[in-house]
């Protein structure tokens, strides 16, 4: 018994500090440019299958290859913007038609290069240790601090840098940021940077635990959506805390029911969310 | 009666239905069989368009009422899957005639749509599209844990004698009967009052709250009208092809028929229309025949698709309609409305 609980607090946080990663980057785009970004997921998956392809075919080294994904993805993300999101940004239904679009045609392509078949990639640590009884691989461990490590920096971003803080007042009120002189189109450009390099990174730690797939993109983006419902849309801090709570429902789920019912569980969530609090725990009214 | 024979829109309505009524007896069987099932297709693109279109309100799970009414009448025909399910009771129901459970099947899917309206439509903001947007995956995901009973991954067969005629040709003039009926029923819906406040809440929410219209109540109705004809459809799906199963309604279908509604253009009812029409022959009949570049490129038919959409939304997010409109009124030295 005890070694099922450990098991499930441990392998929860991993699966937690991942999303928190994701949902925040999600959440960070949708506060300050109201920008429902369906692609969130498509760089999630983008950043596996670019560090696999540096690795194998360029021979990079699996530190080197991580950033540059990181950072590829994270101009992919820039150029989406100025592309695809700038120029119909008033027209909210057409971004969201948009992003969807595009995160199927590179999910398609995806499959087409790769197959259907998730590809993982190699972990920043080897070997394991036990805790109590129970083994625990530093594969893990180390993908939890890493994900530790990025939410402190994002946090200590927002709150204590210029360019954060003036993200974060933008976020709160876009006109009156443009008002006191603010270049905003600017900081949704670092925005989108941040954001898209925020999923990229979490789907390189998913991908060194589990397994990143083309299908995938869809899933990572329904928990994506899960976890900002919960935490409020365009809060990042509740983000990050309700990637804990979602975290360990899945978790709890497929380690007692099954992997099957993942899904269906985050969907309950969302609907209970809305049913008892709307607006999630931390969410701006609008 | 005299404007009956000037007007334009009229002559072209009765070129369209004798050219639609006479198709079978000069096309080849298969096509009668594709563009059959093409009206079908229309159903959706306009049904969705009530929604999105008309109600401003971004449904990205309408193919889940497509699977709802299609589930719903092909169990209500073959009654015998529930057997040794813990729905063995519902083993033994009479089986309705096959146009009375096709009329269930989209009763089925407003009440769910119904249900679903009312917890997430009274927010406002994005919480409907993130929604609606999870649940394609779980209604699969259902199938799939319940096979026994839904068929997972293969779906089941409801058996040819019920089919809704026993050749193509009986098919397609049903399947035309269905979409003129469709369409008749939204355009008198569209133009009625309701039709007006759902444009109302689509065009500026605080400013028809204010004039005291109840937006979350006609956000609701748009969307229940939407699943309803999305499950008609799904369910006369079920009885043009026998078979039912998840490939019925996947993601792909979900792109098309946005597609088809954002080229033809939202909100114009006759633009998804025209834009069903020619997306679904193009997916399944002329992109088929160009499969064969994803042997050296990896390009196929849904890529194509998708990159269609993509630059059709940025750069022109009125769609075809609304340059037909212009068009048209330049030819006739009519007024822009």
């Amino acid at each position: 018994m005890i070694e099922i609980v450990l098991r499930i607090l441990i392998y929860g946080a991993v699966l937690s500090g991942i999303w928190a990663l994701t949902a925040s980057g999600f959440s960070l785009i949708f506060g300050i440019a109201r920008i429902l970004n369906f692609a969130h997921g498509t760089f999630f998956v983008l950043s596996a299958y670019l560090s696999i392809l540096l690795i194998k075919n360029l021979g990079f080294n699996i530190f080197i290859s991580y950033a540059v994904s990181v950072i590829l993805v994270g101009l992919v993300g820039v150029v989406i913007y100025k592309i695809m999101m700038a120029p119909i940004r008033e027209h909210e239904v057409m971004v969201i038609i948009v992003t969807l679009a595009f995160a199927l045609l590179v999910g398609e392509v995806l499959l087409l290069i790769f197959g259907e078949h998730g590809i993982s990639v190699p972990s920043f640590a080897r070997g394991f240790v036990e805790i109590a009884g129970v083994p625990i691989t530093w594969k893990r461990i180390s993908v939890f601090i890493a994900a530790i490590v990025v939410i402190i920096l994002l946090e200590y971003f927002i709150n204590r840098t210029r360019t954060g803080k003036m993200i974060s007042a933008a976020s709160q009120n876009l006109e009156a940021a443009m008002i006191v002189g603010m270049d905003v189109e600017r900081l949704f450009v670092i925005t989108m940077f941040i954001s898209a390099a925020l999923a990229a990174f979490g789907g390189l730690l998913y991908a060194q635990v589990f397994a990143a797939s083309p299908i995938f993109a869809f899933k990572s983006l329904i928990f994506a959506f899960a976890i900002v419902i919960l935490g409020g849309l365009g809060s990042v801090r509740g983000s990050i805390i309700a990637s804990f709570i979602v975290g360990y429902i899945l978790t709890i789920t497929i380690n007692t029911l099954g992997a099957r019912w993942g899904e269906f569980m985050v969907l309950v969530t969302i609907i209970g969310i809305l049913i008892v609090r709307p607006t999630g725990l931390f969410g701006v009214e609008e | 009666m005299s404007e009956f024979y000037r007007d334009p829109k009229i002559f072209v309505i009765v070129v369209l239905l004798i050219l639609a009524l006479a198709a079978p007896l000069f096309l080849p069987d298969a096509f009668v069989f594709l563009i059959g099932l093409t009206y079908l297709f229309i159903i959706l693109a306009i049904s969705w368009d009530v929604i999105v279109g008309y109600t401003g309100q971004v449904n990205l799970g309408h193919t889940v009422f497509v699977g709802i009414g299609a589930y719903t009448t092909a169990l209500l025909q073959v009654p015998s899957r529930f057997e040794g399910t813990f729905l063995n009771a519902l083993a033994g129901i009479p089986q309705p005639p096959v146009f009375i459970s096709i009329l269930l099947g989209g009763i089925v899917a407003a009440f769910v749509g119904f249900v679903i309206g009312v917890i997430t439509l009274r927010l406002k903001g994005y919480y409907f599209a993130l929604v609606t947007a999870v649940l394609p995956l779980v209604f699969i995901q259902f199938l799939y844990v319940w096979s026994d009973i839904f068929g997972g991954e293969e779906g089941f067969s409801v058996g040819l004698e019920r089919a809704l005629a026993p050749d193509s040709t009986g098919k397609y003039y049903i399947a035309f009967g269905l979409m003129v009926i469709s369409i008749i029923t939204l355009y008198f819906i569209l133009r009625s009052s309701i039709g007006y406040k759902f444009r109302a809440v689509r065009d500026d929410e605080i400013l028809a709250e204010s004039v005291g219209i109840d937006i979350v109540k006609y956000k609701v109705l748009s969307f229940v009208i939407s699943s309803f004809f999305a499950g008609l459809a799904g369910a006369a799906f079920v009885h043009y092809r026998i078979t039912v199963g998840p490939s019925l309604f996947d993601i792909p279908l979900m792109l098309l028929i946005i597609l088809a509604a954002v080229i033809g253009g939202l909100g114009t009812l006759y633009g998804p229309i025209l834009g069903g029409f020619i997306i679904y022959l193009m997916k399944n009949w002329w992109l088929k025949s160009i499969s064969g570049i994803s042997a050296i490129l990896p390009i196929n038919d849904e890529v194509i698709l998708y990159t269609i959409l993509i630059i059709v939304a940025i750069l022109a997010p009125h769609g075809i309609w609304s340059y037909i409109r212009l068009g048209v009124n330049k030819i006739s030295g009519k007024a822009v409305r």
